[in-house]
């Protein structure tokens, strides 16, 4: 392109002889070339396409006037030699002959320069808001997935059947209990379709619907299930993102006790570690090592996690003897 | 009236005492216990030889597949889950019915018109000791086997290959083991690695030194060991 436009310029400016102009033309190409791609090395080394505007315009003005003179010396040089060498009348010194050209060579090589210039960061400004809005439609489409794929985990298909055949069966059994169970899953259930939006909530609300979820559960689990939850009071006005204790509450359900014949005690500490909070929710059973296992819950939430605090918050889930236990961090400023 | 005997297997009491309740107005059935995981089922088929089985797929520790294939003998079995029916039927079985949770009134009144047909039919067929069944769970694929079916048993290091049908599975179980549950007036061991359904042999034929080949309605003539072929006689007085 660039190359093409130097040779147009070459081309109209330089009119006479056939083999002059073709010398001329192939000539003022390389000369163009030659200094726009230096010009060009120099600006990728200290990457001033990706500077601000006024930065860049701060550097970019000299740089045309250099570039200018530069393009005059070389032109100067050049014409001198092909008028001596083609031209038997010329007798001119190169010294009165440069201060014949220069100044007009100077504001032409100024003006292509800039051109050259401009273009070159028009270019780069274009392809940087191109992939600027990939990745903002990307970012949009992950946040998309994430929050489908978390209706669904909070959904859970087959939570909320075994729920109503739990209910179904205390309607009979246990009518004043199976009112409360359609209570706890009414509130859960609209707070997965309905109170997704907000990005942060306090450990407090979050702890709420987590109580709710287990004494549910614990209908269902009967005496299997025993939970503790254990926050410090100044802890709780604290913001972290939802569903993210829940989550791992519902894996401990779903891997911990639905898997031990006895059941067991799940237990949710929230701690203040002074930079960080963090949030454990252990149960017992065997971590499955197997990366399938590994479900949308927690693969969800470690997107959500870098999303909203970047690579300040982490996630880890380990083995402690038969005990699985699961940790979120979460910085405090 | 003959009673039809049930034990409900599963994890949740409360879900257990679902079935319990649907099956309260048919006095046809009879359950005769309840289990809340995989040992304690196990110990109750093996002790109360149930004719019916309702049965939680998934239950903590060992599944219901994993109990299906432990038992020598295995009786006709409802699933019961809380995924969906086509994830069920991922699974490829063919079981007597499969229900999905919380039990519907008139999908259940469905199943137990084809229990009611299952299990009358085997009474009818009941004096006829092969049949019976075994669960195969060969990779993805589960098979309830009707042992009637199975023409040849090759063995396989600690395992047996069934063939039956048009098809073969592998089950966890030496020669051995399979031969004491087989019906011995049926079933006859041919060589240390090979038993044969004789209901399934088409013609035998005299080889040298007094040893017999079988050929069956499917695959390539067999050969009996000498052994084998003096009992073979012996038993058929031929």
């Amino acid at each position: 392109m660039a190359a093409l436009y130097w040779g147009y310029l070459g081309y109209t400016g330089t009119g006479f002889s056939l083999p002059i102009a073709i010398l001329h033309f192939f000539t003022d190409i390389l000369i163009c070339i030659s200094i726009t791609h230096f010009f060009r090395i120099i600006s990728k080394k200290y990457c001033w396409h990706e500077l601000k505007f006024q930065k860049l315009l701060i550097r970019i003005v000299p740089a045309v006037l250099l570039l200018a003179f530069v393009y005059m010396l070389i032109s100067i040089a050049k014409l001198y030699v092909v008028h001596i060498n083609f031209r038997p009348d010329f007798t001119q010194s190169f010294s009165s002959f440069y201060r014949e050209n220069s100044v007009p060579i100077f504001m032409g090589g100024t003006r292509l320069m800039s051109i050259w210039l401009l273009a070159y960061y028009l270019y780069h400004y274009a392809q940087r808001e191109i992939k600027i809005i990939q990745e903002n439609a990307r970012l949009n489409l992950i946040a998309k997935e994430a929050q489908l794929n978390n209706l669904w985990a909070q959904l859970n298909p087959h939570f909320l059947f075994n729920s109503l055949n739990s209910i179904k069966s205390l309607v009979v059994e246990n009518p004043e209990s199976s009112r409360r169970a359609i209570d706890l899953l009414s509130d859960l259930l609209r707070k997965s379709l309905y109170e997704r939006d907000p990005t942060l909530i306090s450990i407090e609300d979050e702890l709420a619907m987590v109580s709710d979820y287990l004494e549910l559960e614990k209908i269902r689990f009967e005496e299997r299930l025993q939970f503790t939850i254990d926050v410090p009071r100044q802890l709780l006005s604290f913001s972290i993102i939802p569903f993210s204790i829940q989550t791992l509450v519902e894996n401990a359900v779903k891997h911990g006790i639905n898997k031990q014949s006895d059941g067991g005690t799940i237990s949710i500490k929230v701690r203040d570690e002074r930079s960080f909070v963090s949030m454990t929710v252990e149960n017992p059973g065997m971590l499955n090592t197997d990366s399938a296992s590994h479900g949308l819950g927690l693969k969800n939430l470690q997107e959500r996690l870098c999303l909203q605090f970047h690579d300040k918050a982490s996630f880890s889930i380990e083995q402690k003897n038969k005990m699985v236990s699961a940790t979120i961090m979460i910085p405090t400023a | 009236m003959k009673k039809f005997t049930v034990i409900i297997i599963d994890d949740e009491r409360l879900a257990r005492e679902e079935v319990k309740r649907s099956l309260a107005g048919l006095p046809e059935f009879e359950i005769i216990g309840e289990a809340k995981n995989y040992d304690e089922a196990k110990k109750q088929i093996e002790a109360l030889k149930p004719e019916l089985i309702f049965l939680d797929i998934q239950m903590p520790g060992r599944s219901g597949f994993d109990l299906l294939e432990s038992l020598q003998e295995v009786p006709q079995v409802v699933f019961t889950t809380a995924f969906n029916e086509y994830a069920v039927k991922a699974f490829d079985i063919e079981a007597l019915d499969y229900l999905v949770k919380p039990l519907r009134e008139e999908r259940f009144a469905i199943t137990i018109e084809r229990i009611r047909k299952r299990l009358l039919k085997t009474e009818i067929a009941h004096n006829d000791a092969s049949d019976k069944q075994v669960f195969i769970k060969d990779g993805n694929k589960c098979f309830f086997v009707q042992l009637k079916d199975v023409y040849l048993i090759e063995s396989a290091d600690n395992y047996a290959r069934l063939y039956f049908n048009n098809q073969k599975a592998l089950i966890k179980r030496s020669l051995n083991q399979l031969e004491e549950t087989l019906d011995s007036s049926i079933f006859f061991r041919i060589t240390r690695n090979q038993i044969i359904n004789t209901k399934y042999i088409s013609h035998i034929n005299n080889l040298e030194k007094g040893k017999l080949q079988v050929t069956l309605h499917k695959g390539g003539p067999l050969e009996v060991s000498l052994r084998q072929s003096v009992l073979f006689k012996s038993l058929n007085r031929i």
